[in-house]
């Protein structure tokens, strides 16, 4: 899987990216990229700038300076619409839901969808919205209710929903099992093989290591705004993402941990 | 199958929305009730016209008024803007041009009140509780300050026919040569109030505006990050709140005739109330068109019994104040259940 996908363009590059705020560096001079079918943990304790980094991929932070490419040419993002014109979804960790509003009305919010007169399409969708969560929680009924009476479970699936409704080909995953129970937390994993298997590539933020091991192909580990290591997942094992995670360096005389195997 | 059941379920079941429509209507019913033992002209079809027209120009503020409470907002302008746009109305028609164009600028006047507005909030980012504090003082300064604080009449008759006009007016000569009003006629005022809502209910529920709005004002930074242009919809709200100010001042103005730069003192308060009591949150994302026209005829059918039954102007205030804690404290005990 790693060898096959290594050889197409990446998904997404980002080179070299600064962010400043005032006199604070949150990101300094990360670079990373993103095969198809490939799924990077991004790793780091709070306020390590991963979450920092992931906005600005996704339009609702810019850069200060840096590059990012998207299918090897250079983008612009400078808006979350100009990241979902070039397919990149994402799932914040406070799910970005209105929630007077229901289900249908969350899924297209800002991509409603229309009649020939320009009118709200509400039936269809509805229709779309109903097959779109059916299809990640078949027991999706109370679909016309604000999502604010829904559980916790329910509007992450909403949430997953709209990104994935969307055709999206690189999503970024904001902590998307911090709220959920077990079982949905099972359904979150099983969800993010399938995307992989169809060839998105996922950006996955977790302070999770059962499944940063279990899904991740690749890890990233950013430390007060830089990167301090990036490996394949076989390379590494948890104390050394830890180490690196609280310290920023590996543990003394590391070696790659059976990656060739 | 499962899915007509729970569809079926929930038409029979009213929404919270609903149930707050419906126990406002059920309150207006009472009101008029009471009125009508209260004062034996109340309950009578001239009456009841004159409610309309009494309760047009406040409906017309307040569909604006809830477009813009439903993002999150306030507009403490309109009373002042309302004012602006009758005089710029007033004195172009002094300036010659005929009474039907004159009140189109007036009434674009008031949207561009509603456009400055919009922009203050959003671009300079200061909050709409100051932005529109501001302006109504502003724009009642102008207003003041381009009469001399004097009203503007002679203004001709077809500066009325906006006000006073009915349609379906019917008037019998009597046998000793007087006229009889049999039937004074829909005031032009309330078939305009009723275009208005109908729009605007159109624009909230049926167009993507109306999401947007209903969006920004559920969660701003939701709204942002699903690509939601956040200040567009924003600006596009005051601007409509400002443009039927300006259209409120035109009816006003046409009914007494005259442009009185001092009239809409307070207005602003009377809208907010029949929003509020029409169950729009002033926290945003919650409001309707509908809600809101029952919270003016609320307001409306009060003042006009109330007057009725020979209460004073300041009973009248304390009642109506009482009338808005309450309906927002109701609100609350819904919302928490």
């Amino acid at each position: 899987m790693l060898n096959a996908s290594t050889s197409d363009t990446p998904l997404v590059k980002m080179v070299d990216i600064h962010k400043q705020f005032g006199g604070i560096h949150a990101v300094e001079g990360v670079s990373v990229d993103l095969y198809p079918g490939e799924v990077v943990g991004v790793l780091g304790h709070n306020g390590a700038g991963k979450s920092c980094l992931m906005r600005i991929l996704s339009g609702a932070m810019s850069q200060t300076s840096g590059e990012i490419l998207v299918n090897d040419s250079p983008a612009t993002l400078n808006s979350p619409q100009d990241a979902r014109s070039y397919g990149i979804e994402t799932i914040y960790q406070t799910l970005a839901l209105a929630n007077h509003l229901d289900a249908p009305a969350n899924l297209f919010m800002g991509r409603e969808l229309k009649t020939r007169f320009g009118n709200l399409d509400e039936p269809r969708m509805l229709t779309e919205a109903t097959e779109a969560l059916r299809q990640l929680n078949p027991n999706f009924k109370n679909l016309r209710d604000p999502v604010s009476r829904l559980s916790g479970g329910q509007r992450q699936v909403i949430a997953i929903a709209r990104a994935i409704y969307f055709q999206a080909k690189v999503l970024i995953m904001d902590e998307p099992t911090a709220a959920l129970g077990p079982s949905e937390t099972a359904m979150v994993s099983d969800l993010i093989l399938r995307l992989k298997s169809e060839g998105i590539g996922i950006f996955l933020i977790s302070h999770d290591m059962h499944d940063v091991f279990e899904l991740c192909d690749r890890v990233m580990v950013m430390n007060k705004g830089k990167n301090v290591g990036a490996f394949r997942i076989n390379d590494v094992n948890k104390d050394d993402i830890l180490s690196l995670i609280i310290k920023g360096t590996l543990p003394e005389g590391w070696r790659p941990r059976g990656g060739d195997q | 199958m499962s899915d007509d059941a729970q569809k079926s379920r929930l038409k029979f079941l009213p929404t919270g929305s609903s149930l707050h429509k419906l126990s406002a209507l059920l309150t207006l019913a009472l009101l008029i009730v009471v009125f009508s033992f209260t004062s034996s002209a109340f309950f009578s079809v001239n009456n009841g016209l004159t409610v309309l027209l009494q309760t047009s120009v406040i409906g017309l503020l307040a569909i604006g008024m809830t477009m813009v409470i439903i993002t999150g907002g306030i507009d403490l302008s309109v009373g002042s803007v309302l004012a602006l746009a009758g005089v710029v109305a007033g004195l172009l028609i002094k300036a010659g041009l005929p009474v039907f164009p004159a009140m189109v600028l007036g009434t674009f006047a008031g949207a561009i009140c509603g456009f400055v507005n919009g922009l203050v909030v959003t671009k300079m980012r200061i909050t709409p509780f100051v932005t529109t504090l501001g302006m109504m003082l502003v724009a009642r300064g102008i207003a003041l300050q381009l009469t001399g604080a004097a009203p503007i009449s002679r203004l001709g008759e077809a500066f009325g026919t906006l006000g006073n006009g009915s349609f379906f007016r019917v008037v019998e000569m009597q046998a000793n040569g007087f006229p009889k009003v049999v039937f004074p006629g829909i005031p032009y005022p309330a078939v305009l109030l009723l275009i208005m809502a109908l729009l605007g209910a159109f624009l909230l529920k049926k167009r993507q505006i109306g999401r947007h709005i209903f969006s920004v004002g559920s969660s701003e930074e939701a709204a942002r990050l699903s690509g939601v242009n956040v200040d567009r919809t924003k600006i596009w709200a005051y601007t409509a709140s400002g443009g039927l100010a300006g259209l409120a001042g035109m009816v006003l103005m046409s009914r007494l005739v005259t442009v009185q730069p001092n009239e809409g003192v307070m207005y602003e308060l009377d809208a907010i109330a029949a929003s509020v009591i029409g169950g729009a949150s002033l926290m945003g994302g919650v409001g309707s068109i509908s809600g809101s026209m029952i919270g003016a005829f609320i307001i409306g059918v009060l003042r006009n019994g109330l007057n009725m039954a020979g209460t004073s102007a300041f009973i009248q205030m304390i009642i109506i104040g009482v009338v808005v804690i309450g309906a927002v404290y109701i609100d609350q005990i819904r919302n928490r259940n």
